[in-house]
């Protein structure tokens, strides 16, 4: 299994200045100031489980760009209504990445509840028609070419490894700096 | 004649409003059912309150103006992302929120919401106001709705049944 850096940086290269990154809190948030992202973002640092809805407001009010949603599997368990809210907007222009390590990485990797829970079933279930697991980093490419094609809201689940020795970098940007910096 | 949900409404589109997100109650459905009645507004149906926060602060900062109307006990739910993503980020956020369990709702189980709701907003530092259905509810919504962009903040106008007639 791969960790997820190689996964984000595949994201970042098949991301253009049309679209629109929102990232959830912890190691995502915290990479991608120092990475080079075309697309403007929009990353959170606390608030878990707003990064889905905050960039599905973003992709109702700008239907002319896609807006691509990263969240952590600890997030989406606490709020996995989000997944039925997406599907009911029916916004074409929504891909939601999950990123699935089973753990809580931002706060000390702690494991979360021993559940094997089937992300692909549960998304399905609640009624995203378009829903690709991506095992590795090459595969991203594709996967995200075809969600932008898909009629509806997409979810994109990567099964990535935890590395606790994974050596991310704090947060970098305090928030005002990054609304300020958000222009779409 | 015009109802007050129809006053509310047309309040919301004065003021800019191109998005309502929202979790019904009773009165909450009422309103929503007159939002979709409306041209310029998107209603945005989601499963919990703070999820309508955040589409609401979504809608803000894609160029458009979003809202939230829920009921106070969703409003209640609403803490951790009050402060960890409109307080924290400096997002404009506007809510009509039913002030239900107050002296003018009939329902007794709503009464401990009732009693809990301002207090809330005061612990919380949440600017609002009572709407006053004697007056312009259409220029109350319209003052909200600034006040939260001006000040890039909350706003909570809270409405009663009564509110909507």
């Amino acid at each position: 299994m791969t960790g997820r850096k190689p996964f984000l940086d595949a994201l970042a290269a098949h991301l253009g200045p049309e679209d629109v990154l929102v990232s959830c809190l912890g190691a995502n948030a915290r990479w991608l100031p120092h990475m080079k992202v075309a697309a403007p973002v929009f990353a959170l640092c606390d608030s878990m489980s707003a990064a889905v809805p905050l960039a599905l407001g973003i992709a109702l009010t700008r239907p002319e760009r896609h807006v691509v949603a990263l969240e952590g599997d600890g997030s989406l368990l606490m709020s996995p209504n989000v997944l039925a809210t997406a599907a009911a907007a029916g916004a074409p222009n929504l891909t939601i990445v999950l990123w699935v390590n089973g753990h809580y990485e931002s706060s000390g990797g702690q494991a979360l509840p021993a559940a094997p829970v089937d992300w692909p079933a549960l998304a399905r279930a609640a009624g995203l028609r378009h829903v690709e697991t991506v095992a590795a980093p090459a595969g991203l490419g594709p996967a995200l070419a075809a969600a932008r094609r898909a009629p509806g809201p997409a979810l994109l689940v990567l099964p990535i490894a935890f590395d606790p020795a994974e050596a991310i970098p704090p947060y970098s940007e305090r928030p005002a700096e990054i609304r300020t910096r958000f222009k779409l | 004649m015009t109802t007050g949900a129809e006053t509310i409404v047309a309040g919301l589109e004065a003021a800019g409003v191109t998005l309502a997100a929202s979790v019904p109650d009773t009165w909450i459905g009422r309103l929503m059912a007159a939002v979709r009645g409306s041209g310029r507004i998107r209603a945005v149906d989601v499963a919990r309150e703070e999820e309508a926060v955040a589409v609401a602060c979504g809608a803000n900062l894609a160029g458009g103006r979003g809202a939230v109307l829920i009921q106070n006990a969703g409003l209640l739910n609403c803490g951790a992302v009050l402060a960890g993503l409109v307080e924290l980020y400096g997002l404009p956020c506007f809510f009509i929120v039913s002030l239900r369990g107050d002296y003018r709702d009939p329902v007794y189980y709503h009464a401990p919401k009732g009693r809990v709701t301002e207090a809330t907003l005061q612990a919380w530092r949440l600017p609002y106001a009572l709407a006053d259905r004697t007056g312009d509810l259409a220029a109350q919504v319209r003052r909200g709705v600034e006040f939260a962009a001006e000040s890039r903040g909350p706003f909570v106008l809270l409405i009663s049944g009564e509110d909507l007639a």
